[in-house]
């Protein structure tokens, strides 16, 4: 194989010729060699911070990871508030533009989601754009079915949405939470916190294609769904309550109307309905007036629903008895140059009919003889002028004005409920503290919050407030106002068939500027049955019912219409009438000495 | 010592393909292992190669050199043809063969160092001449760029011309004619470069990173970002995280940067001075080659492979714009580690028939029994 070697063999050219060519070339690989070396140094151990920065934030992934919100139920575990899992439709414009699929996707989508197919195709009409919602919290039958066509670009998230199975029902308790998942009215608001939820947080690492790198997990914290919150109001009486309100307004032309059942023996709300009210699923389109609360969150005068107050307070200090006579200047008396009317004229009455016939003359007199200071010190301890802190947002404190600013005539104003503002909440729980041996209970909406496992994590329990009356005066003022229902009294109209109700009629004429407005009134009628054993307490207001407005004939019956079927309803509930939460009296009464 | 250290650099190889190359097998094959035994095979093969042209003396090589050339410019041709190579991330470079793609400029490394070898050591009397000793071979080269360049092949194309330059300069070719041909032949690659827009985007890139660091430099990024979180002391074998999608082609021609970025910066120093050794052991050969020819072809193995690798780390650590050049002996690739180990092959070869001072001279005449 090595034939002819001669021809191959090394010629014309030195060794020494070839030695000094290969040097150079070796040379130059080694210069090479040690430059490649020394930028190997340099980014292995060099100062590159910068690039360190960068890795780490393109990999790092932080992610929320977000939670279903609880639920809100009544006592009973009827669904009030739920998360319906829907999803966001969603187009990639690019990639439609760039198919010339504009107008087909557009006509599409506008028919399956019922949108205009000329703003559809203005949102898909953006090349640059990678991502647009075309319409969030769409039904998932209705993805299946956009779903179905595969349209290329169309894709969909998911997402969840507030849903109000009973649509404005309870709503101004429930309220409702916006598109951010925050609650913004009722227990959504106040009770945000358990309903939310904790979100989780992971952070990790995301290889190049943006999925996470599980082995490089640093933290991860699960996520605590939302609470339940179970309210201590009832369905059933709830409707009873909206459907004798919708009746009332319809047939006295209201403005409005509100009331609120209460267990006189906890403090807790079975039903709080106001109207006007509004659907909770299309809380957008509603009105600021339509949101409000009127039961908590609206304060008026009550007129002589208030002079329960001041009798049982006249009655408690002992400057009174049910049997003392007042004269009742036939309907006119003139005390201190200004004259004070009755309704129906009187002359001679005893404490017991001038609150069954609601005379101011005979009620103003009390008043006078209890006193200011103590009138006041009773005022406070019903709990006027300050808030029942009930577990509601946007409560209103009523107003009493303090003594320094009282002219002459306003106890005598005030013993008729003029001259001072309450919320219902605060009237009804005032009374249901006479119907409950003078213990003033916090009124209270929430009873338990339990999480996904099932723990309670929060339990309400009554709590007193404080103990305006003793328990005698108490019993003395049940019987007075069961009088009031008897025949010859205000509010015979809310006597039922069988029960007897114990309760004070009230209607105002609602201030206006310079003075008191004759033809705009609050009807009001706050009772309690059985009177016997008072169990629950209720308060409607009616505002400004037209042409009819005393609270005997406009809200007296409302009374009626809801206390006759929920008596009905609690005795027939397993529970019996005084809810399976039950009290001891004897510690009660331990902590109302104490107070 | 030339064994050993392709051996070293074969099981890195092999370790860092294991380790790189599972994310993009799973995404793509839905097995892990799938590149892995693919170059196993290949590994077998080129082993194969290497011991052949260990075994079979070096001048037949010089005797067969001028057809194999000519058979390698007709493989060139027909990758060209639409339909008959094979058209992948916007060259064709491959001719199929059954399950297996064969990337044809490989084998035109060999044949053009040994073609020109045997030009120049036939003609070493009148290598001055204009014709014999410098235009004749220039076109023969020049042939052999032009199809490469064709693919098209940047990255080989330069290494082949480099090489071949190498080649003329020992074999004593004028300097001056040299200087002329490189200067020209630079322009001509400039030019036609600048009318490539996918290269002259690369370089542009390559010149301001940041600004393209989500389009043409994005590889070039991440393969830095590979080694600055490697730094001293590297991840950790199987650890790295550049492998997990954030630098494409990790198995391939950007290898080196996970070798770094897990490795630390001994391995991937210690990778560059094992090339150098190389070098120095294929020089050796070359400056003890028992004749002209065996001098060139070895001298012209040992900078294909050094060249290739300076180049390839070059572009890895940002010294240079991206071009598709493997790392030889621990990229994945089939052709690539083949022709490399062909190349130790021949090296061994001509190391074993050169005068003396080899480790046996029987081994010499073992060889002549081929």
């Amino acid at each position: 194989m090595t034939g002819r070697p001669g021809w191959y063999e090394w010629q014309g050219m030195t060794d020494n010729k070839y030695n000094w060519r290969i040097i150079c070339v070796v040379a130059l690989v080694m210069l090479a060699q040690v430059g490649l070396g020394s930028r190997l140094v340099f980014l292995h151990m060099g100062e590159n911070e910068i690039y360190r920065e960068r890795v780490a934030r393109k990999r790092k992934l932080e992610q929320d990871i977000l939670v279903g919100r609880g639920r809100i139920l009544d006592r009973n575990g009827e669904t009030l508030a739920m998360d319906l899992a829907v999803k966001d439709v969603c187009a990639d414009p690019a990639v439609i533009t760039e198919n010339g699929h504009v107008r087909f996707i557009a006509e599409h989508l506008a028919r399956l989601l019922s949108l205009d197919s000329l703003w559809v195709a203005s949102r898909l009409n953006r090349p640059h754009r990678r991502f647009e919602f075309i319409k969030r919290f769409v039904p998932l039958d209705t993805v299946e079915d956009v779903a179905a066509l595969k349209l290329p670009g169309v894709f969909f998230l998911d997402s969840s949405q507030r849903n109000y199975p009973h649509a404005g029902m309870m709503g101004h308790v429930v309220g409702f939470s916006n598109l951010e998942g925050v609650g913004s009215a009722g227990i959504e608001q106040k009770f945000n916190k358990y309903l939310k939820g904790t979100p989780g947080l992971r952070i990790s690492e995301l290889d190049g294609r943006r999925h996470e790198i599980y082995a490089r997990r640093s933290l991860d914290i699960p996520a605590q769904e939302g609470s339940d919150v179970y309210l201590t109001l009832d369905m059933m009486i709830q409707y009873f309550t909206e459907q004798a309100l919708l009746k009332a307004v319809e047939e006295h032309h209201a403005r409005g109307a509100w009331a609120i059942v209460q267990r006189v023996r906890t403090g807790e709300i079975l039903a709080m309905a106001s109207l006007p009210n509004y659907n909770l699923n299309e809380y957008r389109t509603s009105t600021p007036e339509q949101r409000r609360n009127r039961a908590i969150a609206y304060n008026y005068e009550p007129g002589s629903t208030f002079k329960v107050a001041v009798i049982a307070a006249g009655l408690d200090a002992g400057v009174t008895t049910p049997d003392k006579i007042y004269d009742c200047e036939n309907g006119y008396w003139m005390y201190k140059g200004r004259p004070l009317r009755d309704y129906h004229a009187y002359d001679q009455l005893n404490v017991a009919d001038i609150l069954k016939k609601s005379s101011n003359i005979g009620t103003a007199k009390i008043a006078l003889e209890l006193g200011n200071d103590r009138l006041m010190w009773y005022l406070k301890e019903f709990g006027v002028g300050q808030l029942t802190g009930v577990d509601l947002p946007g409560e209103e404190t009523g107003i009493l004005n303090p003594l320094q600013r009282w002219s002459s005539i306003s106890p005598t104003r005030i013993a008729m409920g003029h001259e001072v503002a309450l919320t219902a909440l605060q009237m009804v729980n005032m009374v249901s503290s006479i119907a409950n041996r003078g213990f003033l209970m916090k009124p209270r909406v929430v009873k338990r919050i339990v999480n996904t496992q099932g723990h309670i994590v929060y339990e309400s329990e009554p709590e007193v407030l404080a103990r305006p009356i003793r328990a005698e005066t108490a019993d003395t003022m049940i019987r007075l106002m069961a009088r009031v229902t008897e025949e010859g009294g205000t509010g015979r109209r809310a006597a039922l068939d069988d029960y007897k109700v114990g309760g004070k009629t009230g209607s105002a004429q609602k201030p206006v500027p310079g003075g008191y407005s004759d033809s705009a009134h609050m009807a009001s009628f706050v009772g309690f049955l059985p009177a016997d054993n008072p169990e629950i307490c209720i308060v409607v207001v009616v505002d400004e019912p037209q042409p009819l407005h005393t609270g005997g004939v406009v809200a007296a019956p409302v009374f009626r219409e809801i206390a006759e079927p929920t008596a009905r309803y609690l005795a027939a509930s397993p529970d019996g009438w005084g809810g399976h939460e039950t009290l001891d009296i004897a510690e009660l009464s331990e902590e109302g000495a104490a107070l | 010592m030339l064994i050993g250290l392709v051996l070293l650099l074969l099981t890195l190889g092999i370790i860092m393909l294991a380790s790189t190359s599972g994310a993009q097998a799973e995404l793509t094959y839905g097995d892990a292992s799938y590149f892995l035994r693919r170059q196993a095979v290949w590994l077998l093969l080129a082993s194969i190669a290497a011991f052949a042209c260990a075994r079979i003396d070096y001048h037949l090589w010089r005797d067969i050199s001028l057809p194999l050339m000519i058979f390698c410019w007709i493989l060139l041709v027909m990758t060209l043809i639409p339909g008959v190579g094979v058209y992948m991330n916007g060259s064709r470079r491959w001719l199929r063969f059954g399950v297996i793609n064969i990337q044809s400029s490989e084998l035109a490394k060999f044949a053009t160092t040994m073609v020109l070898a045997w030009w120049l050591a036939r003609n070493q009397r009148r290598i001055t001449e204009f014709r014999k000793g410098f235009l004749y071979p220039l076109t023969g080269l020049g042939i052999t760029l032009l199809l490469i360049f064709a693919e098209p092949d940047f990255g080989t194309t330069m290494l082949v011309a480099a090489v071949g330059l190498v080649i003329f300069f020992a074999a004593g070719v004028r300097i001056s004619y040299l200087a002329i041909v490189s200067v020209a032949g630079l322009g001509a690659f400039i030019i036609a470069i600048m009318h490539n827009e996918v290269r002259m985007r690369r370089i542009i890139a390559f010149l301001n990173p940041d600004k393209y660091a989500q389009d043409e430099a994005f590889q070039l990024l991440n393969a830095i970002y590979a080694f600055v979180s490697g730094g001293a002391s590297g991840v950790g074998l199987g650890q790295s995280l550049q492998k997990r999608f954030y630098l494409p082609e990790a198995h391939t021609d950007f290898i080196f940067a996970i070798i770094g970025e897990e490795l630390g910066v001994t391995v991937s120093i210690g990778v560059i001075v094992a090339f150098v050794c190389i070098f120095f052991c294929g020089i050796h050969i070359s400056m003890h080659a028992s004749d002209t020819f065996g001098r060139l072809a070895s001298l012209g193995f040992t900078m294909m492979i050094t060249l290739q690798a300076t180049l390839n780390i070059a572009v890895v650590t940002g010294c240079l714009p991206t071009k598709g050049l493997p790392l030889p002996f621990i990229s994945f690739g089939g052709s690539s580690l083949v022709i490399s180990m062909a190349m130790i092959g021949v090296l061994i070869n001509i190391a074993r028939q050169s005068g003396g001072e080899t480790l046996e001279k029987s081994v010499k005449d073992k060889g002549h029994r081929f």
